[in-house]
């Protein structure tokens, strides 16, 4: 579930998304993006939440730059 | 009799004209402390209460004709009222100027607060736009011209960006913070053209 306002870290105006069930970045970067390829742009700015990328769990807020 | 009168004519006249003398030097001191107390207002009521010191500097404008007439009677008897005049002008332009003071103070802290923001916004859009700009493909909702019209926007609010910090270094930051945050609502505008906020 998208929630676009602001996140409660860094940067409030960077859109965040909250981890749902069956949630991949590949399918976030596809969804904000409209390319699957870009999920490493998702990945590196939630480095200090995520050591890999195939690893997300529901209900991590993840910033979208 | 012819004497007496010529003598009576003489007094009268010499009564005049020491009367007269004596009431010159009063007028010529009231014009220059007229004067004097309207300069020491006049830059503060220029920008504070322009209309009101247009008035008293027709007033004092009237007062000088008088004196340069000779007519120091008029002179002193419009002299008080120029004075008190000038009185409201300075009580009124120092009013409007600590209400002018206040609300600046007031707008300078929301211009601090704001400054940081706007830098915040724009880095966000940028970063959308850095990461679009290399997708194969938009998402739903955003197009190439939509793309395209949002680096353009980024440009144009980065400018405004410039204005509203060049008015907040002459130290106007009620102005600065009215075109900060026109800034501020152009980049809404361009985060929702690029999907970064909910509609």
């Amino acid at each position: 579930m998208a929630d676009p306002n602001t996140s409660g870290t860094g940067n409030p105006y960077t859109q965040t998304h909250v981890v749902q069930s069956g949630d991949t970045l590949s399918k976030l970067a596809q969804r904000y993006y409209g390319d699957a390829s870009l999920y490493t742009k998702i990945f590196q700015a939630n480095r200090d939440v995520l050591s890999d990328p195939n690893k997300i769990q529901v209900g991590q807020k993840l910033r979208i730059p | 009799m012819k004497k007496q009168a010529v003598w009576l004519l003489a007094t009268l006249v010499a009564l005049l004209v020491v009367g007269c003398a004596s009431q010159r030097a009063p007028a010529e001191q009231a014009v220059a402390s007229a004067e004097s107390a309207l300069a020491a207002v006049r830059d503060t009521a220029q920008k504070y209460a322009p209309d009101q010191l247009q008035v008293v500097e027709g007033q004092l404008a009237g007062l000088k004709d008088s004196l340069a007439k000779g007519d120091y009677k008029s002179v002193l008897a419009a002299a008080p009222g120029i004075s008190a005049a000038i009185g409201n002008l300075k009580d009124s332009a120092e009013a409007k100027k600590a209400e002018a003071d206040a609300a600046n103070a007031k707008a300078k802290d929301a211009w601090t607060s704001m400054g940081s923001d706007v830098q915040m916004m724009a880095d966000a859009i940028q970063s959308r736009i850095d990461v679009l700009s290399k997708s194969h493909h938009l998402p739903k909702g955003v197009t190439a011209d939509s793309l395209a019209a949002a680096k353009s926007g980024l440009d144009s609010l980065k400018a405004a960006w410039g204005d509203a910090t060049n008015a907040a270094a002459t130290g106007d930051y009620a102005t600065a913070v009215s075109k900060g945050q026109a800034v501020k609502d152009q980049g809404t505008q361009i985060m929702k053209s690029l999907g970064m906020t909910s509609s």
